[in-house]
């Protein structure tokens, strides 16, 4: 049984007439038995490629795909159910054909892994139609753990936004989606939007050779969860307003959309399935301002698994009238609205990039490199590097690069939301 | 950014896009086939049997489909469907049909049936298949539907069957010839003796097939069977690849200049090269199997 534990920092003490409360709650789980290995048959699995007539060249990026499909379907484990889907301007159950899902075995394994290499490529791209095919294949099953991976190497030209966003909408909540993009005619924010509200990651596998390690690893990864369907529950007392709900650790995810409501003071933020992991939220409550000395409880966020109460953290509020205690920021805090701010910039500096507006973006991008440094995401700054000349890293003193690969700006704009953990950054 | 540029010209070496025939520098003309194989040439290479298909140059997506996979050490199934272009979907009831007859057989092959009877079931099961395809493209036109030819191969057993006119050849060591026979106008008027083979082919009426797999046509399929002597390859292709060298010398002429251990992948590649340089604008689908002379058994 996987256990969960969640720890809270913040700095409770606000300034006289001060109603905004800001805490990072880091949650925990241990002890998870994948659910793969426990009862395999309450998993899913489903592997999406993508084989519109644009896989075809350059030549290689199919043979690269399909042996990266092989490689996912090699990683799911004997009694998960699974399926392959091939995806053009409709969807197609490669695997197995009888619009069910096969339970994993060598022999199954090796059909699909047939069927795969016999996919033609042929036609357009129109990814709500692969989700709502997938989404009907896990409703034949049983499987509480459902999870897809998507490969494509384009963008969604064949159906309109509305379409995608009927799918998506359909999709919500049902299963769990990584997308990965290939090449670079794909659209980062396009996949975002589906990996996030599927409860996925993105990311984009800029080199053909590199897709089997990646969808093994992807796979793996949803094997190896042990609880399917987590979800926070922020409880807030009367008169209080939500700011904000976001994931900020391992990646910046906003949550606070995906409010469902249990009673009016409470809501649940699905999270998706969890392995042996942790992941940092940070919480943002306006509450009426109250007397010096006045304490209230601003938030309490608990988890929900299996429709149980598992643990809980409080967020808490104290009005105080010395400048000391109400100044100080939570360093958990100011460091993930770093991270926010970092992500941010780097989008909306990419953007300025492509508009054409070099002003905009060298100052967007310098104030990346400045948190970047500040935050310690190396890892981004590494990807920076590709994109602008750092005279100052400091300051944030950048000049465009003249040339940019178009693999390095969309690895950038991919991983923006990548974040570094405040414990991880120093002593 | 730059276009999506797919090779270079022979003669000046400037970049030449990837639908365009003529260099841009200097309007020399660019090999189609080695174009082709960078931009609409798909291939499954299993060694010991290889497929490749090519969209052609007057088709918007590739209606032929094919399905080969081994089955154990020895056995091998191959499918090729071309999907009917004057019904709605063609290119989904022949990837429906590939699928699902493939299927079947390699079911049989794996469990030791009977192939000629697993034949028959496969066709059966590629109808079914093409039958839950939504005739939603044109709907106007025939019900979706496609040929097909099919081959399994196990214990020196060869079981070919086929509905339509895609074919099976066997281009053996001494001797090479056509195993199927087209289910087509052309074919049936040869076969009733009311024409020559020369005036029928001549005739435009010469390549309306007669029988299909789909909702609203027969369900067996013709069958064959053989057991080779000697080694030689088998060959399945749709009309793509027939219709420019219908004859069994021609094709064996075609390959009589590629090494004798040439791999299948490799004639499969050659065959398809030489549809498309003489011209063929229908999509091409080539599949080849090696086969190991049986001991004893006659062909």
């Amino acid at each position: 049984m996987t256990r969960f534990t969640a720890d809270v920092y913040q700095n409770e003490f606000l300034a006289l007439g001060a109603t905004d409360v800001d805490a990072v709650v880091t949650v925990t789980a241990t002890d998870a038995t994948p659910v793969a290995v426990a009862a395999p048959t309450a998993a899913a699995e489903i592997v999406i490629v993508d084989a519109s007539g644009s896989m075809v060249s350059p030549f290689g990026k199919l043979k690269a795909a399909k042996q990266a499909t092989a490689a996912a379907i090699d990683a799911i484990r004997d009694g998960v159910a699974f399926g392959v889907i091939s995806g053009t301007e409709e969807a197609r159950a490669v695997f197995p054909l009888d619009g069910t899902l096969a339970p994993a075995s060598d022999h199954t394994r090796a059909r699909a892994k047939a069927a795969v290499a016999n996919i033609l490529p042929s036609g357009g791209t129109a990814i709500g139609t692969w989700l709502t095919l997938a989404h009907r294949l896990f409703e034949g099953t049983p499987a509480g753990l459902r999870h897809a991976v998507l490969l494509t190497d384009g963008q969604n030209q064949h159906e309109t936004v509305e379409e995608l966003e009927q799918a998506l909408a359909e999709c919500q909540g049902h299963f769990q989606c990584d997308c990965r993009g290939v090449g670079t005619d794909w659209e980062v924010a396009e996949l975002r939007r589906i990996a996030s509200t599927l409860l996925g990651s993105v990311d984009i596998i800029a080199r053909p050779e590199d897709m089997v390690a990646d969808f093994q690893a992807t796979i793996e990864r949803a094997m190896a969860r042990g609880t399917p369907d987590v979800a926070l529950r922020l409880w807030t007392p009367q008169g209080a307003k939500l700011g904000f709900v976001k994931q900020v650790a391992p990646a910046i995810q906003d949550l606070t959309d995906r409010a469902v409501p249990v009673d009016a003071l409470s809501a649940d933020f699905p999270t998706g399935a969890w392995g042996n992991e942790s992941r940092d939220y940070h919480v943002n409550v306006r509450v009426a301002a109250r007397e010096v000395g006045d304490e209230v409880l601003a938030g309490r966020l608990s988890l929900v698994v299996d429709g149980r109460l598992v643990t809980q953290a409080l967020i808490r509020a104290v009005w105080t009238d010395e400048p000391g205690l109400s100044t100080r920021i939570s360093r958990e805090v100011a460091h993930y609205t770093g991270q926010a701010e970092l992500a941010e910039v780097i989008q909306e500096g990419l953007e300025a990039r492509r508009a054409g507006d070099e002003r905009a973006a060298t100052f967007k991008l310098g104030r990346a490199v400045q948190l970047a440094t500040a935050g310690g995401n190396d890892g981004t700054l590494k990807l920076l590097r590709r994109v602008v000349e750092i005279d100052d890293p400091q300051s944030g003193t950048v000049r465009l690069s003249g040339t940019v690969d178009e693999v390095d700006e969309m690895s950038l704009d991919t991983r923006s939301t990548k974040t570094v953990r405040v414990h991880d950054t120093g002593p | 950014m730059t276009g999506d540029v797919a090779l270079r010209c022979p003669a000046c070496g400037a970049p030449v896009l990837v639908d365009d025939n003529f260099c841009e520098a200097c309007g020399t003309a660019v090999l189609a086939p080695a174009k082709r194989v960078a931009a609409r040439r798909v291939e499954v290479d299993l060694a010991v049997a290889a497929a490749v298909s090519e969209q052609g140059r007057s088709h918007s997506r590739n209606e032929d489909a094919f399905h080969i996979e081994r089955v154990g050490a020895e056995g091998v199934v191959v499918v090729v469907c071309d999907g009917i272009s004057s019904s709605s979907s063609g290119d989904a009831a022949a990837r429906a049909a590939a699928a699902a007859a493939a299927a079947v057989l390699v079911a049989a092959v794996g469990n030791g049936g009977d192939l000629a009877a697993a034949t028959g079931a496969a066709v059966l099961a590629a109808r079914a298949a093409v039958q839950h395809v939504p005739a939603t493209r044109r709907a106007a036109l025939a019900l979706p539907s496609c040929t097909l030819v099919s081959a399994a191969w196990r214990d020196g057993m060869l079981v070919v069957g086929w509905v339509g006119d895609s074919r099976a050849y066997w281009l053996g060591a001494d001797e090479a010839r056509q195993l199927t026979v087209d289910d087509s106008w052309a074919a049936e008027q040869v076969a009733e003796g009311r024409l020559s083979a020369e005036e029928a082919f001549a005739d435009r009426r010469a390549h309306a097939i007669t029988r299909w797999v789909g909702a609203d046509s027969v369900d067996a399929p013709q069958v064959t069977t053989l057991a080779p002597s000697q080694a030689g390859r088998l060959v399945l292709c749709t009309d793509g690849l027939w219709n420019t060298a219908p004859a069994p010398g021609e094709l064996v002429a075609l390959v009589a200049g590629l090494d004798a251990n040439a791999t299948p992948a490799s004639v499969a590649h050659h065959l398809a090269d030489a549809a498309m340089a003489a011209g063929s604008r229908d999509d091409v689908t080539v599949a080849v199997i090696d086969i190991e002379g049986g001991e004893g058994a006659q062909p």
